[in-house]
């Protein structure tokens, strides 16, 4: 299954960049030449050219929700998301609208999709390092990457 | 497991806030608007060599890392005292060319479309993209992907990255480009004039052609008289890359024109104690509060005041299209906000012919791309046409090069006074005593701040745990009476 696993965030805005700290860890952690691990800082639009013609779709974010807990990790589908499918961002798409706009021009969206988000504390300060409380959980978010794509951690020694 | 349902990505930029106060019998009383500020860019610059500055900077925005790109870059010619090589300018301008019809595109067709094609008052849930495709056809929104991938294609070619190019170098750039490359290039920029010409025929048949949507745009509740900024060339025709800084009033009138190094000179802030954000002012006019007119310094920097702000565009068709909406507005300067979404258009046709002209150049394809810098760098300012204003870098630096400080003026911020007035007078004049606060009232307020486009907190866009734009209304006692966000 051509898979394409996307970091997402903002690499010089503290826990914003988590996504992207995390693909960085997965790239050199994954053989299969049908995986694909990629990272942006677009949204929209420019994801919809990123992830035409990938039949899975795995998303590393940073979340900020009401009652969540610092580091905390979520698993999500898309149906987590489905009661805001029409909702309009100030510039841009939400994930929901940009795959039925795939479909709806007839580009090949992905048909799984996973979406692996960390709760963050800071993403309103400049810093290329994350919070020490997100520092903390990149392993084991990469781990639930690894395990998401089937990948055995073969770390050694 | 808890069910969390909040929307990945509408990614990015700021959580905008605005409040209502609302007097006894119903009327507006006050109106404020809030966004979370970023904090310590100046800070993560020092001590960095500027040489980094063009590839940090563009990750400040996510919606224009290329404009930040050309700023910066263009500072450190400024900052290393090199003039960068002909072939190396027209590289620059042609990548922002393809640039801006990429981001106008997106514009038109995701945010400013919904309104007008689908309806103001439509329900959200058709209001969007979606909608507007099932209203103009399959045909258009197949263009509207193919114009934004292949220019992003010109991008990456020329940047050596997508989205984030990585080519601009003080005294020119990176990386020349070969015959195939331009004929490729030449042949984008055909069918992106094409695209340009069709999306103004989009708005004349949708917009134009309707009566009450003219109406709207024509009104006094989206009317705002306030000073009109944009980069000109030396005939004053619009520039997105270089030239001097014109400011044109609400009367027509030139205030000033000066090269970016004296921005200082014309540009103060105005801090108010209820925001962070800091509202830039024109310094000759002086700050006279959040009140429009030629007595104001208020200004603004829009697709709109730069078509006000210069004598008129640098390309024919565009020049046509200027021409043509002065005429159908009742004249220069135009100072309807919701006009701001038709001159992007007319920018839009500007930059695709640009960028066809530039990929015919000559030169285009001359490996001479850059002249090494030899002078010790002191201190850069470089201002270029962001896609939402005028983007101004500044930088100072030791002997070595290396940041002591840094100040960036970017796009939005120039229209901060502009867009909070545009939302307040939205409000007042549509909430009235008497009247049933509505989510299509919300969009009519919302409306006045959409042709802005503004990037609030640039680059805050982990998934959010609050909707990007909400309003509460409070009665004149303080409780929270409406509470209105967009869709779900």
């Amino acid at each position: 299954m051509k898979t394409l696993v996307l970091g997402l965030g903002n690499p010089i805005l503290s826990d914003d960049g988590v996504g992207i700290r995390v693909a960085r860890e997965v790239v050199g952690q994954v053989r299969d030449p049908q995986v694909t691990v990629a990272e942006s800082s677009g949204a929209g639009l420019s994801l919809l050219d990123s992830i035409a013609g990938y039949d899975r779709l795995v998303i590393v974010d940073a979340i900020q929700t009401k009652e969540g807990h610092v580091g905390q990790t979520y698993r999500l589908g898309l149906q987590d998301f489905a009661l805001t499918r029409y909702f309009s961002s100030p510039h841009q798409l939400n994930l929901a609208t940009t795959l039925e706009l795939g479909k709806m021009l007839g580009l090949a969206m992905p048909q799984e999709l996973t979406i692996f988000a960390v709760e963050a504390k800071d993403v309103s300060t400049f810093s290329e390092q994350c919070t020490p409380e997100i520092e903390r959980v990149i392993p084991e978010v990469v781990e639930m990457v690894l395990h998401e794509l089937g990948v055995r951690n073969s770390k050694q020694g | 497991m808890k069910r969390i349902t909040i929307d990945p990505i509408t990614r990015l930029e700021g959580h905008g806030k605005i409040t209502i106060f609302l007097n006894d019998d119903g009327s507006v009383a006050n109106t404020y608007f809030q966004v979370p500020e970023l904090r310590g860019f100046e800070k993560f610059s020092e001590g960095r060599p500027a040489e980094e500055m063009p590839q940090i900077t563009q990750r400040i925005c996510g919606v224009c890392p290329e404009a930040h790109h050309m700023a910066a870059t263009k500072a450190l010619d400024a900052l290393f005292h090199v003039e960068p090589t002909s072939t190396a300018v027209k590289l620059r301008e042609l990548l922002y060319s393809a640039f801006y019809v990429t981001d106008h595109t997106t514009h038109f067709y995701i945010l400013s479309a919904p309104d007008f094609v689908v309806g103001p008052d439509a329900p959200p849930a058709e209001r969007n993209i979606l909608g507007v495709i099932a209203k103009v056809g399959l045909e258009l929104g197949g263009a509207v992907i193919n114009t934004r991938k292949q220019n992003h294609w010109i991008i990456q070619t020329i940047g050596g990255r997508p989205i984030h190019p990585c080519f601009g170098l003080p005294g020119g750039v990176s990386r020349s480009i070969n015959e195939e490359e331009r004929a490729q290039i030449e042949e984008i920029g055909k069918q992106s004039v094409e695209f340009g010409k069709t999306s103004l025929q989009v708005f004349d048949d949708v917009v134009l052609k309707n009566k009450a949507y003219l109406d709207m745009v024509l009104s006094d509740t989206y009317t705002q008289k306030s000073y009109n900024m944009g980069l000109v060339d030396e005939k004053n025709k619009v520039n997105f890359y270089d030239g001097k800084i014109r400011v044109v009033g609400p009367d027509g009138k030139e205030l000033c024109k000066y090269a970016p190094k004296e921005y200082l000179k014309h540009i103060a802030e105005r801090v108010e104690p209820w925001t962070y954000l800091k509202f830039p002012y024109l310094k000759e006019v002086g700050w006279k509060g959040f009140v429009d007119g030629v007595d104001s310094g208020v200004y603004r920097a829009t697709p709109l005041s730069r078509l006000n702000a210069a004598d008129g565009m640098a390309t024919p068709l565009a020049q046509e299209a200027y021409e043509k909406m002065y005429e159908t507005l009742g004249g220069k300067p135009a100072n309807f906000t919701l006009a701001t979404h038709w001159a992007r258009l007319i920018e839009l046709l500007y930059a695709a012919e640009r960028l066809l002209d530039l990929s015919r150049d000559p030169e285009i394809t001359s490996p001479n791309i850059r002249n090494i810098p030899t002078a010790t760098p002191d201190e850069g300012v470089a201002t270029v046409e962001a896609p939402r204003g005028t983007l101004t870098h500044h930088y100072i630096t030791d002997e070595r090069g290396v940041i002591k400080k840094c100040n960036l003026i970017v796009g939005t911020t120039n229209n901060y006074a502009a867009l909070f007035m545009s939302i307040k007078k939205a409000a007042e004049d549509w909430i009235k005593p008497g009247v049933k606060i509505t989510e299509g009232l919300l969009n009519r307020i919302e409306m006045a701040w959409r042709p802005y486009d503004p990037c609030l907190s640039c680059a805050t866009h982990s998934l959010p745990g609050q909707l990007p734009l909400e309003v509460t209304i409070y009665d004149a006692q303080g409780n929270e009476v409406q509470k209105l966000s967009q869709g779900v």
